[in-house]
């Protein structure tokens, strides 16, 4: 079953490194123009989503779809093709630490299109303005605070104006200002350049800033999805925790208890 | 302590050793034969494989900064060895066998064979280090998730650097070996200069040096293809990164000196001298 209306799609997919299972027939799918917000407990396997989507770890079962291309199936050159149109924003921003900010954000163009130095330098000043970092293009990643090395990570996969764009925690570490900001960036990116995009987080603000749509993973599966307002009232116990914060739920049930004890 | 079962469980040491001992072969030979693909379609769509500087950078590094430590180790090498062998075929009143035989030693064998370790250690471990630390992190993920190969963009350079570079250290060592032999031969075997290079000319056959170059060559492949290995499957953080540079030196000095055997037997074989 090929599903090309949709512009991500996993059908149950199975995941387990060693002996811990991490996905356990997850599906899950995206339509073009949405803004996926994936919530989650740490290690519930949320970074592993946005992997199997670039396809830099393989489902043990299951497939994943990205528009046509089934990514479990493409061969090497062609995945690399798809991966041009799909950008990543890494939880620890993974820049390359032994190149400046600008030889960082023109990576992607450098080594994929044709472009001039100039013309590739004017798209590096454009992005890093729209992320507010054009003052640092000779610093080195090494001389950046976190949220700056987010900024950069950000504005390098926005170089070569991908379809899809993949954020794991793009607000973590950053003040409430460049957090607003960076999310607005998400939703104007949405509106006007028609770009979908898939976060994780467990951020709760942001989260339903940027969401038109929400969905909570929980041991290996989507246990609810929904739109940000319905996702807030949801009956299920383990959202209601989650949203919560509360200590009092199936989540961690138990561990309460031991800290009393103590 | 020894008891019925003891002979069993070697076996099984010995094979669960061979079996990783053959799977880590055949994952450096497709190691190898992935990155020339890559690199290769790479050439096929009509683009350069690698930037030239990066390029440059890698054989500046390992090349031209290593000619210094290559120079002077040769150069004590060929020092003992002239002294050592000379005293020796001086009780016969053979002493001008001295320089064809330092001169043969070296470019055939330790000449390529001393570059290749030290070389080994001194450049392999750097390339492990620098692309486990990438792998930890997530920067070679990163690289890949942009939908450039990372085989092609980090391991080709590095490779290329290498292959090339490795016959002209081997080459700078022998001639600093054959230089050494050329004082002390003075000093304390009164050959002249001028006779000492007739006699290393009359002794050397071309065969001898094509042999060391072409040893040179896949010398250098080995060592670069088992670094980079080595430090693209790092796991483990700081301290994988570590034990992965430790064991990428070890390894690739083993595979140098086994290869330089097994050439030799092959080769001794095949034209006997």
């Amino acid at each position: 079953m090929t599903t090309p209306e949709h512009m991500v799609a996993l059908q149950d997919v199975r995941k387990q490194f060693e002996e811990k299972k991490v996905l356990d027939d997850l599906s899950l799918t995206v339509e073009g123009r949405e803004r996926l917000v994936i919530m989650g407990q740490s290690g519930s396997g949320k970074s592993t989503i946005l992997r199997l989507i670039l396809g830099t770890l393989r489902p043990n079962s299951g497939s994943v779809f990205f528009k046509e291309f089934e990514i479990t199936r493409l061969p090497r050159r062609k995945l690399q093709e798809v991966r041009r149109h799909i950008g990543m924003v890494y939880q620890y921003s993974a820049l390359l630490s032994s190149r400046s900010v600008r030889d960082n954000v023109a990576l992607p163009l450098e080594e994929l299109t044709d472009k001039s130095r100039d013309e590739i330098d004017k798209i590096v000043d454009e992005k890093l303005e729209l992320v507010g970092m054009e003052d640092s293009k000779d610093l080195l990643p090494e001389e950046l605070s976190g949220g700056m090395k987010k900024r950069v990570a950000l504005a390098r996969a926005l170089m070569l104006e991908p379809e899809l764009l993949l954020l794991d925690e793009p607000s973590a570490g950053l003040d409430p200002v460049i957090a607003s900001v960076i999310n607005e960036l998400i939703i104007s990116l949405s509106e006007k350049s028609k770009v979908t995009s898939i976060t994780v987080t467990h951020e709760m603000e942001s989260a339903f800033r940027i969401a038109t749509r929400m969905a909570m993973l929980y041991q290996g599966k989507i246990i609810e999805e929904a739109e940000p307002d319905e996702f807030k009232q949801s009956k299920n116990p383990v959202v209601a925790q989650f949203l919560s914060g509360s200590t009092e739920g199936p989540i961690l049930e138990g561990s309460l208890d031991a800290i009393t004890k103590k | 302590m020894a008891n019925a079962e003891s002979p069993v469980l070697v076996a099984q040491g010995i094979g669960h050793l061979s079996r990783n001992f053959l799977r880590e072969v055949s994952s450096v030979f497709w190691f190898i034969v992935n990155t020339f693909q890559e690199t290769l379609e790479r050439m096929q769509q009509g683009r350069v494989p690698f930037r030239a500087t990066s390029f440059f950078r890698h054989s500046q590094r390992a090349g031209v900064d290593s000619v210094p430590l290559v120079g002077l180790v040769s150069f004590f090498l060929g020092l003992t060895m002239a002294l050592l062998t000379g005293y020796q075929l001086q009780r016969f009143g053979t002493e001008r066998l001295i320089p064809g035989l330092v001169a043969i030693g070296f470019t055939r064998e330790l000449g390529p064979l001393l570059t290749g370790i030290m070389v080994a250690a001194r450049i392999g471990a750097a390339f492990t280090a620098e692309l486990g630390t990438m792998q930890v992190s997530e920067e070679v993920e990163a690289i890949e998730s942009m939908g450039i190969g990372p085989l092609r963009f980090l391991v080709a350079p590095r490779m290329l650097a290498l292959v090339l570079l490795m016959p002209c250290l081997s080459t700078a060592s022998n001639i600093a070996a054959i230089f050494a032999t050329s004082l002390i031969c003075k000093a304390y075997f009164s050959i002249a200069f001028p006779y000492f290079l007739d006699l290393v000319k009359d002794s050397l056959l071309i065969r001898d040096i094509v042999t060391g170059i072409f040893k040179s060559f896949l010398f250098g492949l080995l060592i670069a293809a088992i670094a980079c290995y080595r430090g693209l499957t790092v796991k483990g953080g700081a301290a994988g990164v570590g034990s992965s540079t430790t064991s990428s030196v070890v390894t690739a000095i083993t595979t140098v000196i086994g290869f330089d055997t097994l050439y030799n037997v092959i080769y001794t074989t095949f034209y006997p001298i």
